[in-house]
């Protein structure tokens, strides 16, 4: 990895901070309510998620389609442990406001969700990550199917409630930081993003990557490919379940029932669209991506009149037919995606001579 | 009489019914440099892929510095078809250890078909060869307590670059580096593992009359700087009867001879099989 020089960190960090100024700045003139914000908070939640996809997909190379398995878990514990005691005996109705008699703080109960996620990663991993060839994908989305179930199931309703909502937990209204309520998500997946970062350029990430490339030579450089392969999808899991988490905090309410595999799929694009194996392509796609979903590319599913002519094809569902449309030419044409492997800090600046860019 | 490093003892390899490796026993000794030559397909990277544990042998053991790294015997299905001699010798043995923990043993690799790590720079690749010694665990590296473990790696790593003659070449992606550059960047790697014994697998292929020449002479200074045990596959005859204290000869699986550089080329079962026929 090349190291950064401190006046390239500075920069970066003071883009960052920009970005929060600019996020405030956004909802305190568009309003809460706002499409504007709405798409900033659920795009932050979705970017934590995608890049922690692309640190087992991109950086790793293993290839796991259990993602929104891990979410659930992750929104399940979250929300579980965090509806207020006076509201069991309303929200757990059918089973006598349940059986856990006690809430967690907010950011504990977010951390939980984490752990639980990347313990049962570990116990997935340990029997398929031993194999050579890639199963994982198989068990994962295996995974992800039973999860959801197994939350339904009548007899673990008085921890689940069943295939009943989940609700009245903490939200992102309920986190409000200097009276905005994008500053939180903001805030969590930020850091957690420069937690992965920091693994992503240390010795380990480095590992990672070279088990990528050729799994023959790592371990002929003496990298344990179980170990490894079990740390990273660990790693992965754990801030999967903390942006599932952030997730039932966007959404006021978690069903099982929303997180089917077609949300992993969504998120596999956002990884692919911002190019594998780039961290901040991952958070540029995840913005892009639910700015088109929810708001820019709405107009396609409404009916829309010129005068008393009736504009062809828009009407519902015509959204995703685009939307089709648009991942297949870049999953044809662009398949390095919006950065490739590189990431928007280290692009080398114009002018500057090739050569010149040494080791620090 | 110096110290055994590595020892091979009746190393049988199928592949089904194709036999690569038949009944194959060798012993290379602390400080040798020991060629192993034979025509293609004779078995000679199989041989290396059995002492890196990439291969369970069908049948044999491997000592390493007189500690099996790796027994078998055949059994199952193998059994019916196993070719080699004496099934029963190793019946009581099972030893299998993974590539990496071979490595970590101090036995490093260089590969036939060079395989560096394709999106990493020349730097990158040498620096990801020190992990296996790393004293960190992934939260101390996560926050760089590490700091100073991972400067010594990075000051080691352009050290061997150094010494290979790539230190300009440093951060240039490893594979838009010339044949010959990246089959000593892939010595390099090998050796930032810290090994004693150091197995390469055809270096020289590829390479010019001239960096073949240079290169028997590197071969012999790193054995001298780093303290090691080198056992080479290789065609360029003039490197191997160069640098070589002992040469093994196989062909079609079967050690044909063994003996110093003069022995084997007044062999008539060599020249026979090898060096008058096909002039490589
Ligand atoms: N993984 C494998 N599966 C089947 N056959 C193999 C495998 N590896 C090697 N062989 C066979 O073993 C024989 C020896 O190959 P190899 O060791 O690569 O020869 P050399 O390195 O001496 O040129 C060849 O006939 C080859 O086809
Ligand atoms: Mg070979």
């Amino acid at each position: 990895m090349k190291k950064m020089s401190k006046t390239r960190l500075i920069v970066c960090l003071a883009a960052v901070l920009l970005i929060y100024v600019g996020a405030w700045f956004a909802e305190k003139s568009a309003g809460t309510n706002s499409m504007l914000v709405t798409v900033l908070k659920k795009g932050a939640v979705y970017a934590l998620i995608a890049v922690s996809m692309n640190l087992l997909n991109g950086f790793t190379g293993l290839f796991s389609l259990g993602q929104a398995g891990f979410m659930l878990v992750g929104a399940y514990v979250y929300a579980v442990f965090t509806i207020p005691l006076k509201r069991h005996a309303a929200v757990y109705q059918y089973y006598n406001g349940g059986i856990i008699q006690f809430e967690l703080p907010l950011l504990v109960a977010l951390i939980l969700a984490g752990l639980v996620a990347a313990g049962l990663a570990a116990l997935v991993g340990l029997p398929v990550l031993r194999l050579k060839s890639d199963y994982l994908a198989i068990a994962t989305l295996g995974f992800a199917e039973i999860i959801r179930a197994v939350v339904q199931w009548d007899s673990l309703g008085p921890v689940t409630n069943g295939s009943n909502l989940l609700k009245t937990y903490p939200t992102f209204s309920s986190t409000k930081i200097l009276g905005s309520t994008v500053l939180f998500p903001f805030i969590v997946s930020g850091v957690c993003i420069g937690l992965i970062l920091l693994i992503i350029n240390s010795t380990y990430g480095r590992a990672f990557k070279a088990i990528r490339d050729d799994e023959v030579a790592a371990e002929a450089m003496g990298i344990n490919l179980f170990h490894h392969k079990e740390l990273a999808f660990v790693i992965s899991c754990f801030f999967a379940g903390i942006g599932g988490a952030l997730l039932a905090m966007f959404q006021g309410t978690v069903q099982a029932n929303s997180f089917k595999s077609a949300m992993t799929y969504d998120i596999l694009l956002m990884v692919v669209i911002g190019g594998m194996g780039s961290v901040s392509g991952s958070v540029i796609a995840s913005f892009l991506y639910i700015a088109c979903s929810e708001w820019w590319l709405r107009f396609l599913d409404n009916e829309q009149f010129i005068g008393s002519f009736q504009v062809p094809l828009l009407r519902s569902g015509f959204r995703m037919v685009v939307f089709s449309i648009v991942i297949m030419v870049v999953v044809l044409f662009f398949r390095r995606g919006i950065m490739g492997d590189r990431e928007l800090w280290n692009l080398r600046l114009p002018k500057k001579k090739k050569g010149k860019e040494g080791l620090k | 009489m110096s110290r055994n490093v590595l020892r091979l003892e009746n190393i049988t390899m199928q592949f089904g019914g194709v036999v690569a490796i038949n009944d194959l026993s060798m012993r290379i000794d602390e400080g040798e440099i020991v060629a192993l030559i034979g025509p293609n397909g004779a078995g000679k990277t199989t041989a290396f892929n059995c002492i890196t544990g990439v291969y369970e042998p069908t049948n044999g053991a491997v000592y390493f510095n007189d500690k099996v790294i790796a027994a078998s015997h055949p059994a199952g299905k193998m059994k019916r078809m196993y070719a080699g001699s004496d099934p029963e010798k190793f019946a009581g043995m099972h030893v299998t250890m993974t590539p990496d923990h071979i490595t970590r043993l101090g036995i490093a690799r260089t590969f036939q078909n060079i395989r560096l790590f394709k999106s990493q720079t020349a730097f990158e690749n040498v620096l990801i060869a020190t992990h296996l010694r790393r004293k960190s665990n992934i939260f101390t590296a996560m926050f760089r307590l590490n700091w100073q473990e991972e400067k010594r790696n990075r000051e080691r790593a352009m050290e061997l670059l150094d010494i290979v003659g790539l230190k300009d070449m440093a951060g240039e992606k490893a594979t838009s580096l010339p044949y010959g550059m990246q089959r000593r960047l892939e010595i390099a790697r090998a050796l930032a593992t810290e090994p004693s014994l150091l197995l390469l697998d055809e270096p020289a292929a590829g390479m010019n009359p001239q960096e073949t020449l240079e290169l028997g002479a590197f071969i012999q200074q790193i054995k001298k700087d780093f303290n090691l045990t080198v056992f080479v596959i290789e065609h360029h005859m003039d490197l191997v009867m160069g640098i070589s204290d002992r040469i093994y000869v196989i062909e079609f699986g079967k050690q044909i001879a063994e003996g110093t550089p003069a022995e084997i080329q007044n062999n008539q079962a060599v020249i026979d099989a090898y060096l008058g026929g096909n002039d490589e």
